[in-house]
C-alpha cells in the first residue's frame, strides 16, 4: 500500500528516516541555505533533508508533492549525441 | 632493535562525492592503526590500481564501490572485478544512496554486499562495523583485536 504525505508526516523522525533509508528513491544532492540537502521520492511525494552536518545531523525535513521543486536537483543531460 | 609493525589491511573505496569520501575516511579513523583506506574519485583509476595490486599478488580486504562513478560506474567495475581471478573471492560492497531492489539483486548475483549510505548519525555510527562485517572472518578478528 502506498504511503501518503500526511501519513509520513505523522511518524516520528526516526521512523521517517528508517522509511527513507529502506524505501526512498534518491533523486539528488544540492546546496541550499548553507546546508547540504538530499532529495528522495517516497511513493507519491518528495522528502528534502537539510543537513547541519552531512548525513549526521538534520536541520529540517521538507515534504512536498509538486514535481517542479525537483528541477534544481536534476542535472542537465547533453542529448545531442543520443539522437538516432 | 627494530620493531616491525604488521602490514595494514587494505580497503579500496571508489566514490566521486567528496563529502561521502570524507565521511567514510572519518568512519575508518578508529581503525587507522591497522586499516589503510585508499580512495578514488574515478572508477577507471580505481580499477587500474586494483590491476596493479593483482600483479603484485596483493589483495585488499574489502572493496567499496559507489554506483554512480565517472569513468566506470560501480556496477561495471564490480562485473570487471569478478572476471579477474585474483579478486574472485575478494569482498566487495556496493555503497549507494538509493536502496533499489534491482541494485541489491545485481550485487547479490555477483557475490557482493549492498549497503545504503546513511541518512542520520544513528545510521552513520553503524557503517564502519557493517563494512568490516563484509571482510573475511580472520581479517575481521584481526582488525577488531588490534583495535583493543
Amino acid at each position: 500500500m502506498l504511503m501518503i504525505l500526511e501519513e509520513f508526516e505523522s511518524l516520528t523522525e526516526s521512523r521517517q528516516l528508517d522509511l527513507l533509508y529502506t524505501q526512498g528513491v534518491y533523486i539528488g544532492k544540492c546546496a541550499k541555505e548553507g546546508c547540504t540537502t538530499l532529495l528522495f521520492q517516497l511513493d507519491s511525494f518528495y522528502v528534502e533533508l537539510f543537513y547541519l552536518k552531512y548525513r549526521c545531523y538534520i536541520k529540517r525535513m521538507d515534504l512536498f508533492t509538486s514535481p517542479e521543486a525537483i528541477d534544481e536537483y536534476l542535472q542537465p543531460v547533453d542529448i545531442e549525441n543520443l539522437a538516432g | 632493535m627494530t620493531l616491525s609493525l604488521p602490514p595494514k589491511h587494505l580497503v579500496i573505496y571508489a566514490d566521486d562525492d567528496p563529502d561521502d569520501l570524507e565521511l567514510v575516511r572519518d568512519s575508518f579513523d578508529k581503525y587507522a592503526q591497522n586499516v589503510e583506506l585508499i580512495s578514488f574519485e574515478d572508477g577507471r583509476k580505481a580499477l587500474q590500481y586494483l590491476l596493479g595490486l593483482a600483479q603484485q599478488r596483493k589483495t585488499p580486504c574489502l572493496i567499496i564501490l559507489d554506483i554512480n562513478l565517472p569513468g566506470l560506474d560501480g556496477k561495471e567495475m564490480l562485473k570487471t572485478i569478478r572476471t579477474i581471478p585474483h579478486f574472485k573471492d575478494t569482498p566487495v560492497v556496493l555503497f549507494t544512496t538509493s536502496s533499489q531492489p534491482s541494485d541489491k539483486a545485481f550485487a547479490r548475483n555477483l557475490d557482493a554486499g549492498f549497503m545504503t549510505k546513511p541518512l542520520s548519525y544513528e545510521q552513520m555510527d553503524l557503517i564502519t562495523e557493517q563494512f568490516i562485517e563484509h571482510c573475511a572472518e580472520d581479517i575481521r578478528k584481526k582488525i577488531r583485536r588490534q583495535l583493543g
